[in-house]
């Protein structure tokens, strides 16, 4: 006990900081989408592989286009007006939107593509 | 008379300290645990930065001693699509096509490889392909492929960004109805009725 004490007391900043990089636990509500939820399921993902995204790890991708002020675009995909709605739609079902386009259909749920609408909406 | 160390032992003392606190430090946090070894949240952006990072310069240096390759050939390409088929998409994914989705639970998550090409040269994909990449899930294909097959899937890989969603499902449907051309030939030979 003598010698844990002193480990501890040393350990407990780095616990700390470790703490501070785990994402908080949001409960966000249905329909409403958290943006720092969307965040950790773009890196997962793997968004960053096809596209530049602010804010996201490794996300340095040249195969569809860089997201950098994502939420000022008029139009997504050329196709459907940018509203939270519509991003969500897209980010669910790409292939329906624009049928034999790169982008997969990642099986993502309504709340996981709200949530990472919300983070698209955060891209200004 | 006051004693006053030279100022080169207080040099030495700082420096010593500072190297037993890190000690100390990493000794605790491999003791006691101190680190986040799950898979269910990303690497925090340091961690993702410095491994990340090493990886690519670790290949960088190692395939820049090996010689280029050949010229691929179409049929190169069409096997490397076959072997990339069976043994890469489920965790790489296609132009259009998803990956399994258990693979959005692993850290770090597999990239999808349409860029793969414009960000490696053949080399150094073939030296990733061949000897994996330690603590992140991608095996050392050295283990169930040839030398001659993984130069097939890079020559597929190099190919890759040429493809739409549509070739490449074209070129799916090929593949497996040649499979299965194969073995339904394979299955009449050695058919002693017929």
């Amino acid at each position: 006990m003598r010698l844990r004490r002193p480990l501890l007391a040393l350990g407990a900043p780095v616990v700390v900081l470790l703490g501070c990089v785990q994402p908080p636990e949001a409960p966000a509500g249905p329909g409403v989408g958290d943006p720092e939820r969307g965040a950790v399921l773009m890196v997962r993902e793997a968004c960053g592989a096809c596209h530049e995204i602010p804010g996201i790890q490794e996300a340095e991708g040249q195969v569809g286009p860089p997201l950098h002020g994502v939420a000022r675009r008029t139009i997504i995909a050329g196709v459907l007006p940018n509203t939270p709605d519509n991003m969500t739609r897209w980010l669910r079902d790409p292939q329906a939107v624009v049928p034999g386009n790169a982008m997969p259909n990642a099986g993502l749920s309504e709340q996981q593509a709200r949530d990472m609408a919300a983070y698209l909406a955060t891209l200004r | 008379m006051p004693h006053h160390p030279p100022p080169w032992l207080k040099l030495a003392l700082a420096w010593g300290a500072g190297i037993a606190t890190v000690g100390i430090v990493a000794l605790v946090i491999v003791c006691f645990g101190y680190f986040d070894t799950t898979a269910s949240t990303p690497h925090p952006p340091l961690v993702a930065w410095a491994t990340h990072m090493t990886m690519k310069n670790a290949v960088r240096r190692a395939a820049a001693k090996m010689p280029p390759p050949s010229q691929f050939t179409a049929a190169s390409v069409q096997r490397g699509f076959a072997i990339y088929d069976t043994n890469c998409e489920a965790c790489h994914g296609g132009p259009g096509v998803p990956r399994a989705a258990w693979v959005s639970g692993m850290t770090p998550s597999p990239p999808f490889l349409l860029g793969a090409a414009r960000q490696w040269t053949p080399n150094q994909l073939f030296w990733i392909v061949r000897h994996g990449v330690r603590m992140t899930g991608m095996p050392a294909w050295d283990q169930t492929l040839s030398q001659a097959d993984v130069w097939h899937v890079v020559a597929f890989l190099e190919a890759l960004p040429g493809y739409s969603a549509a070739d490449y499902a074209r070129l799916r449907d090929r593949t497996q109805l040649a499979a299965r051309d194969a073995a339904r030939r394979a299955k009449s030979e050695s058919d002693p009725d017929r």
